[in-house]
């Protein structure tokens, strides 16, 4: 052998010892060096947690019926990994199920994708990407069977879809009633509240519905139950292999409300009929536009909400399932009148002469009036060159208390503040605290204050003072010294914007003046209204109002009863109070400014009484709001109720709202041919029977996977079979319906 | 006819062998001239320690699977053991005829693998995309490209191995020969495809022709057109997609555990699960619950790995290291240029192979269907690498100590 040869099989040997040391370094880096963190690695691919999600509780009304339940659906769900793995990225399969299910494929394709792209508000998925995304739901009918069927059937024509039997959420709409706002919603628990969750619980909640809005929201924590998790062990296929650990789900308690179904139906069609009577007698009838209408009807003993709504509102099953379709979303989102925010207890509006009450229960505290003394009624009231009209420049002379109330009269409640602002501003002159009594005895009201009620998102509302006249002025008036400065001579604005610019700091006369008879910067929301409506009613006890009425576990247990906590006395006279409630009847009779909408209401059967109030709204004061705020009971009891209506830009209270009041009235007691939601007059006491079996329905497992395993849906395991049609079961595809990968775990 | 009476005092030492007398099957094991003392011990050892490991891991990869679907848990343990046994027979013969004579008849090695390719280009069956294998009937499949090597080996150092008397290296026109040699079974093997046995015969020849002794130039050349062709081969797009997605993946591991990445991330969280001393025969989580492919093949080295832990993969390596240690010394003892490059052809096999493949399980090569020698469940890649060790047993036994 050469030496060349030699010298290059030495060279090759070396090469070949090389090689080999670089293999064992490498092991040694994997095995010792790298090896606890693939060690976890390993454990965490043969592991996976199944979720099976707990049954939501029901929510029902003061009667027991349903207003939200769950029912049993064949949910179509698409594995998303599946898709990506198909060479046109899923495009035509998504594109068939679209065809499959009358959808249109614009529509499908959101669902499908992760949300935190952008662009993608309404639909998109963001549970992991792991699991499999239900993209529709199916109802429980024939026709929808056979379709899921059919999609199982040709799983070659859909690889990546499944069809599955799963619980979603039904809102039931009892006797026709929405009461959408209240009830809330649920969506897709969001990453950042999933962050939020204890570790532990994180993947059990990875694709958990939680409440948003509404009782939903408020009472989720109850509702929500607790989701089972089946630890198994799997291969590489996401086929099990064998159980590690099991906690089986706990389903959500029952919340029973206050709302009762038959006077919340009344109150939503009264809503609905008076902004279409407030339009068809236009400006001239003492109607309006009326843009929507809100109305509460609250137990003014217990301080429990009866009823409560909106107009316009929308179907609550549009969120059945828990998601709503993007489509519908976004067609209510441009309704006219918002139907997707609650005027009833969302957002404050002027009460108008409602307020009244208020500021007589203020002046009677301070001793700036009294029930003996009498009051001119003049067409106007002047204060230096400014002039106060009386409304619709009535005028009736020297009253009573009573008549002004009756009555309306704005220009007595003029001359009332205009005093009470003058000693204010006397206190001030001598530096002691202005008393401000109309505004604290507002506050002891509950208005411009919390009203504590178990839902999310209620409105504050405002009471102008001067410490809140001082503080807006600071953050507003940079806006409009900007205006007094750059408008052009000769524009309106520019002096008014001057005038704010440098005195909107001051608490003029004329903002006392408007204050007394509920207007300008007093912003109240019906349901604040109706609270201070029932404190005038009960005899002064203000309550934080209540829709939730008790707790009741799965097996009937009373979890929590839940009562109205009473958050304030009004610290007037029985004799004050009675005087104003009085009044208050002789509103609704012939001559008070709700006698015309009550013409031939028997009040031998219910007595009624309210107050009136048409807030003129806009600069020109082109429209007013319609409100009627009224109690009521049995003739001879204590009144029972207080129902509130508003309807923005309706036109005047009693003609507009009064007899919308009216209508509820009819139902509550059941008087003029009306069917009684309370014969007794008084809401029941006695928590109705929850439905034990009535929400039983099956728990629907998902898989949470984590990384490196095909994902695969979990089937049904052990629950009844829907209602479906014998021959439709009898079919050996029905099989498929739970056959997934995971299909063995029980 | 009893032996011994009638001969034993009519034939003297000087006989011509046929005529001595017919000693014992015992004396013969132990006579000094016997092949059996005259085997490459160490490396026999090594080989069957391996087969033996291997054989054992492929029960591991295949016992727990087999049992879940019910099928003869043992069936690919007995199946290996017979391949072995099989091999083993090969080697033998491939041992026992002088390996000058095999040279003679390297033409007739040629041709007959040739045939075997282009048989099964026309009546092959496709596994995994390359249409490789020729099924045999009752079970049996061989994998020509597997024997082709061995002709390879043979043919190229029969051709370089010649020369004329006192020269050192063989003439350029011997290289020339050697190259086209080898480029026909290539491009039948290319037409399969086959990329990773073309690679190591590429790998083969090209070890035989610079242990030949041919100049500096060669070699340098060779690389040059190498790399040339490489980059025409990148730029012409003549690779397919999967190929491509392999590689990225080998360049950039965490792109896409979910798709072609999968197999080698799968493949190291097994090996380094494993640890220092492993989970134990049958205790592999990766293995048992199948999220490795190929496990009883191409990625026989994992269940080592997760299973045996860095000893047993360490020993893997180790004993690979002593079956190259003394081929290289068999090729450095051979009598004559033959013995040489064919044992040189046979570690440059099984070095690269070797290498590529446990490679590929740890992630530092690229992802290529090439078995472990002895270890790997597969007849013909059994078969072809105990006829090599054969070979190598072949020229270490006819050379002078």
């Amino acid at each position: 052998m050469s030496d060349r040869s030699r010298l290059r099989l030495v060279v090759l040997r070396v090469l070949i010892v090389s090689l080999l040391l670089t293999l064992l370094g490498r092991l040694w880096y994997l095995q010792v060096l790298a090896g606890p963190q693939y060690a976890r690695a390993a454990a965490d691919n043969q592991v996976r947690d199944i979720i099976a999600t707990a049954p939501r509780g029901e929510i029902l009304d003061d009667k027991g019926r349903p207003w939200a339940r769950n029912k049993t659906a064949l949910v179509v769900s698409v594995d998303r990994l599946a898709l990506q793995r198909q060479s046109d990225g899923g495009t035509q399969v998504l594109h068939r199920l679209a065809h499959v299910l009358g959808v249109s494929y614009a529509d499908l394709y959101p669902r499908t994708e992760l949300c935190g792209k952008g662009g993608l508000p309404h639909g998109c998925w963001n549970g992991s990407p792991y699991e499999p995304i239900p993209v529709t739901q199916l109802k429980d009918d024939r026709r929808s069977t056979l379709l899921a069927l059919q999609i199982l059937e040709r799983k070659e024509d859909f690889p990546g879809v499944t069809a599955e039997l799963a619980a979603v959420r039904h809102y039931t709409k009892p006797l026709g009633a929405y009461a959408t706002h209240v009830l809330g919603n649920l969506a897709p628990i969001t990453p950042d509240e999933l962050k939020k969750l204890p570790l532990a619980e994180q993947a059990a909640r990875l694709r958990d519905l939680v409440g948003r809005q509404g009782l939903e929201q408020q009472y989720d924590i109850f509702l929500r139950g607790r989701a089972g998790v089946t630890q198994v062990a799997v291969d590489h296929m996401g086929g099990v292999t064998g159980t590690l650990k099991q906690t089986s789900p706990q389903p959500g308690d029952t919340v029973v409300t206050s709302l009762d179904a038959r006077v919340q139906a009344t109150l939503e069609s009264a809503l609905a009929g008076a902004v279409h009577n407030a339009r068809q007698l236009g400006k001239a009838g003492f109607g309006g536009p009326a843009d929507f209408a809100a109305g509460v009807v609250l137990d003014v003993q217990t301080g429990h909400v009866v009823a409560m709504g909106s107009y316009p509102t929308y179907d609550p099953s549009l969120w059945d399932g828990g998601r709503i379709d993007a489509k519908a979303y976004d067609r209510l989102r441009h309704t006219p009148g918002n139907p997707l925010l609650d005027k009833a207890y969302q957002s404050a509006y002027s009460p108008g002469s409602t307020f009244k009450l208020i500021s007589t229960s203020g002046l009677l505290n301070d001793g700036m009036a009294s029930i003996n003394g009498t009051y001119q009624c003049s067409p106007s009231y002047s204060i230096g060159a400014s002039s106060f009209r009386n409304f619709e420049g009535e005028a009736f002379g020297a009253i009573s208390l009573h008549t002004t109330i009756v009555k309306s009269c704005d220009t007595v409640y003029y001359g009332l503040a205009y005093h009470d602002w003058l000693r204010d501003e006397a206190l001030i002159r001598q530096h002691k605290k202005p008393v401000e009594g109309v505004q604290h005895i507002a506050r002891d009201y509950g208005l411009g204050t919390p009203t504590g009620i178990d839902l999310p998102n209620a409105t504050v509302g405002h009471i102008a003072d001067r410490r809140n006249q001082l503080l807006r002025w600071k953050q507003t008036k940079r806006n409009y010294c900007l205006g007094a400065k750059r408008r052009k001579p000769g524009d309106i604005l520019k002096a008014y914007d001057q005038e704010y610019c440098t005195d909107g700091w001051r608490f003029n006369p004329g903002l006392q003046l408007i204050e007394d008879i509920g207007q300008g910067s007093v912003l109240v929301s019906p349901l604040q209204l109706a609270v201070a409506y029932s404190a005038l009613a009960n005899g002064g006890t203000v309550f934080e109002p209540r829709i939730g009425k008790a707790i009741v576990s799965p097996s009937g247990r009373v979890v929590k009863r839940i009562t109205a906590p009473v958050r304030d006395h009004i610290p007037l006279s029985r004799a004050d109070l009675d005087y104003i409630r009085t009044a208050m009847y002789g509103v609704t009779r012939q001559g008070g400014t709700a006698g015309g909408a009550f013409i031939g209401f028997p009040f031998g059967k219910v007595d009624v009484g309210g107050k009136t109030g048409s807030a003129e709204l806009g600069l020109n004061r082109s429209f007013t709001s319609a409100w009627f705020a009224s109690f009521a009971g049995l003739a001879g009891q204590k009144p029972r109720f207080c129902t509130v209506i508003m309807v923005d830009k309706g036109g005047v209270g009693g003609t507009v709202a009064a007899p919308a009041v009216r209508k509820v009235w009819d139902t509550v007691f059941g008087v003029e041919n009306h069917r009684a939601a309370f014969p007794t007059g008084k809401p029941p006491v006695k928590l109705p029977a929850t439905s034990r079996f009535g929400n039983g329905v099956p728990t629907t497992g998902n898989a949470t996977s984590g990384s490196g395993a095909s994902p695969a849906a979990l089937g049904p395991v052990g629950w009844p079979l829907p209602d479906l049609p014998p021959a439709v079961l009898a079919r050996s595809s029905w099989a498929a319906l739970g056959s997934g990968r995971w299909g063995a775990v029980s | 006819m009893g032996s011994g009476q009638l001969t034993d005092w009519s034939t003297p030492r000087t006989a011509p062998y046929s005529l001595r007398r017919r000693e014992s099957l015992r004396e013969r094991a132990l006579d000094r001239e016997s092949p059996l003392r005259r085997l490459d011990w160490v490396l026999m050892l090594a080989v069957l320690v391996l087969c033996a490991m291997g054989a054992m891991l492929v029960w591991g990869a295949t016992k727990p699977q087999n049992l879940a679907a019910g099928i003869d848990p043992n069936a690919y343990l007995k199946k290996d053991i017979l391949n072995v046994a099989i091999g083993l027979a090969l080697g033998a013969v491939a041992a026992m005829v002088d390996y000058r004579t095999i040279r003679a008849y390297a033409p007739v090695v040629y041709l007959a693998s040739f045939v075997g390719l282009v048989f099964v280009l026309v009546h092959g069956v496709t596994v995994n995309g390359s249409h490789s294998w020729v099924r045999l009937g009752a079970g049996f499949e061989v994998q020509p490209s597997e024997f082709a090597k061995i002709a390879i080996i043979v043919v190229g150092a029969m051709l370089l191995g010649e020369r004329a008397d006192g020269a050192d290296a063989p003439e350029n026109r011997d290289v020339w020969l050697t190259l086209a040699a080898t480029a026909v079974p290539v491009l039948l093997i290319l037409k399969q495809p086959d990329v990773g046995t073309v690679m190591v015969v590429a790998f083969v020849v090209f070890g035989i022709i610079a242990m030949s002794g041919v100049s500096a130039r060669w070699i340098v050349g060779i690389l040059v057109v190498a790399m040339a062709g490489a980059l025409v081969i990148m730029h012409l797009h003549l690779l397919q997609q999967y190929q491509i997605d392999r590689f990225t993946s080998f360049t950039n591991p965490k792109a896409d555990t979910q798709g072609a990445g999968y197999n080698t991330h799968q493949a190291r969280i097994a090996i380094g699960s494993g640890g220092l001393f492993g989970k134990g025969l049958f205790h592999g989580t990766q293995t048992n619950g199948q999220f490795v492919p190929e496990q009883q093949t191409d990625f026989v080295f994992t269940v080592a790995g997760e299973e045996l832990g860095l000893v047993g993969a360490g020993l893997i390596v180790v004993l690979v290291g002593v079956v190259l240690w003394r081929g290289l010394s068999i090729a450095a003892r051979a009598e004559d240029a033959f013995g040489t490059l064919v044992a040189v052809g046979v570690v440059c096999w099984f070095a690269f192979q070797a290498f590529e493949n446990i490679g590929m399980t740890v992630g530092i090569m690229p992802v290529t269907g090439l078995p472990l020698p002895f270890v790997s469940y597969g007849g013909s890649s059994m078969f072809a690498s105990l006829l090599a060790v054969g070979l190598l047993q072949n020229v270490h036994m006819r050379t002078r100590s």
